[in-house]
């Protein structure tokens, strides 16, 4: 579990210059309430190539959840635009499966594992023994064949994040996009949980782009980390991880790269802070 | 061990409706007064009308209207509260009436209704209907207005069609708060059933106990009064069974969340 392996079809993908997965082009977003106008992104740009696991940080309240929810469709941006696959999204696109926050919520728990994971198949109008046979699939693949048929409420935090992740997989999107996802398991669950997330990258060959302000899990993650800071919230660095995959939790945030990746990230997010101040 | 607890939680329940019945038998026995025959009596009297006289049919009749009654405001009630309970618009726009036309005594209506539509069945359940689906339609519009945005971002970016939205995630979401109108709607359901029947009927436990009182049989008047008062127990106590088993992950989830 510790261990991932880095799949072909990833190189592959990043041999071809292709269209990028997902992209966002001078993405300004301002919130009305009234008189009052609060400007939260402005100019903002990010590039998610096919099969690459892109982190998105910054500290809290600097509107990561909102450039997320551009992303994913769920919310048109003021000005700019975002593509999926070279296309302007204008509504939720297809090839985006969302992961959000808290669970807890978003798990309906008047249905079981199985019902909870097989839903967004419904908006497919695949019949119901394949959305099963789907979601069986999917569940086992998170390691969780034996709880189909318990309630959200049965399940501890970090299996009820699993349900929530292979529910986003029976969707069978090419973009999994994440906003915070393991901000509430403990620490011993959130490491396996960022090691299953790396595992079905290789192995779905999806590309991830996920959302945190812990900056080591950016870094323990991600091909490429985007920087968020600023009020209004602007890209101030795009970090290249060009640590060796497999990753692994204590021989990768062992080497000495891993400290300076750390240290630059961290750097940029404390100055941005005190300027502000 | 649990089947002693159950046995002792029974007992807790029962021994002062036991105690007053017993009190109220001792006490009535041998009394002379018109208003207040001996329970002895009114239990005899009870006894008879069902077995050998109408009552049985009668209450058939007033349980039909009432089950008929409450499923057509329960329909409307949460059909029209899903619409309202989405709209922020429409429910600023009907919320005045709403609140004018809950506050009307329901019961003031029955007359003009049956009135208007005359004997038989129907106005009655159309009595029953127009009481019951007040506390329906407000608690259903409070129930969906109040959903978590998180449901809402879910069925957007999953493509969800209104129908699954609204199956699979309002209707649950909201059932919470549904289900404690219902109750209150069962309740208001019962009186109105037997005022219903008081004008304009021939059948029903509302015109037994008018009748019996108009011909001073009051051994028969208490007797249907007492049998409305143990139907409508009943009902709310099958109706507490219901909700344990529909609600139960409402309970557990909460519970959790409270555990943290």
């Amino acid at each position: 579990m510790n261990t991932v392996t880095k799949s072909l079809t990833r190189t592959a993908a990043d041999a071809t210059p292709a269209t990028p997965a997902l992209e966002a082009r001078e993405v300004e977003v301002t919130y009305r309430a009234g008189a009052f106008a609060k400007t939260v992104l402005k100019g903002l740009n990010v590039t998610v190539n096919p099969g690459e696991f892109v982190c998105i940080v910054g500290p809290s309240g600097v509107g990561k959840t909102t450039l997320l929810r551009c992303l994913s469709g769920l919310l048109r941006p003021t000005a700019g635009e975002v593509r999926v696959v070279g296309r302007t999204v204008v509504a939720p696109p297809e090839e985006i499966a969302v992961v959000f926050q808290d669970y807890s919520r978003s798990l309906l728990p008047w249905m079981n594992a199985l019902k909870n994971v097989a839903l967004p198949l419904k908006g497919r109008g695949v019949s119901k023994a394949k959305r099963e046979a789907k979601a069986r699939e999917v569940l086992a693949t998170v390691g969780l064949s034996d709880a189909a048929e318990k309630y959200p409420w049965q399940l501890s935090g970090g299996m009820q994040q699993r349900v929530a992740i292979a529910r986003a997989l029976a969707y069978d999107a090419r973009i999994l996009v994440m906003d915070e996802p393991f901000a509430s398991v403990d620490a011993q669950t959130r490491f396996e949980l960022e090691d299953l997330v790396l595992e079905l990258r290789d192995r779905l060959g999806i590309c991830v782009v996920l959302v945190t302000h812990d900056i080591d899990e950016a870094v323990y993650l991600s091909d490429r980390v985007v920087v968020l800071a600023n009020s209004p919230a602007s890209v101030i660095d795009t970090v290249e991880i060009d640590l060796p995959f497999p990753r692994d939790q204590i021989a990768t945030k062992s080497l000495h790269e891993f400290a300076e990746f750390r240290g630059r990230i961290l750097g940029e997010i404390l100055h941005s802070r005190a300027q502000e101040k | 061990m649990k089947l002693t607890n159950r046995f002792l939680g029974i007992l807790a329940e029962a021994w002062l409706p036991v105690a007053l019945i017993v009190l109220w038998w001792l006490a009535s026995a041998g009394s002379t007064s018109l208003y207040f025959p001996p329970l002895a009596e009114i239990v005899s009297v009870g006894v008879r009308d069902i077995t050998e006289g109408p009552l049985l049919s009668y209450a058939a009749f007033s349980l039909t209207n009432l089950a008929a009654g409450l499923a057509i405001a329960i329909v409307v009630g949460v059909v029209a509260g899903v619409i309202l309970g989405s709209s922020q618009r429409l429910r600023d726009a009907v919320n005045p009436y709403l609140q004018f036309i809950r506050s009307v005594p329901q019961v003031a209506l029955v007359p003009l209704i049956i009135g208007a539509l005359g004997i038989g069945a129907l106005p009655k359940i159309w009595s029953i209907s127009f009481a019951c689906v007040w506390p329906v339609l407000l608690n259903t519009i409070d129930g969906v207005k109040g959903i978590d945005t998180a449901l809402t971002d879910f069925s957007k970016s999953y493509r969800l069609s209104k129908r699954t939205h609204v199956l699979d995630m309002v209707l649950p979401a909201a059932l919470p708060q549904i289900v404690p109108g219902v109750r209150t709607a069962l309740a208001i359901g019962v009186i109105v059933m037997v005022v219903s029947e008081i004008y304009g009927a021939d059948s029903g436990l509302g015109y037994y106990i008018l009748q019996s009182g108009r011909n001073f049989a009051v051994a028969e008047t208490w007797a249907g009064t007492i049998l409305v008062g143990l139907l409508g127990y009943l009902l709310s106590r099958l109706f507490e069974i219901f909700e344990h088993f529909a609600l139960r992950w409402h309970r557990e989830s909460s519970a959790q969340a409270r555990r943290g």
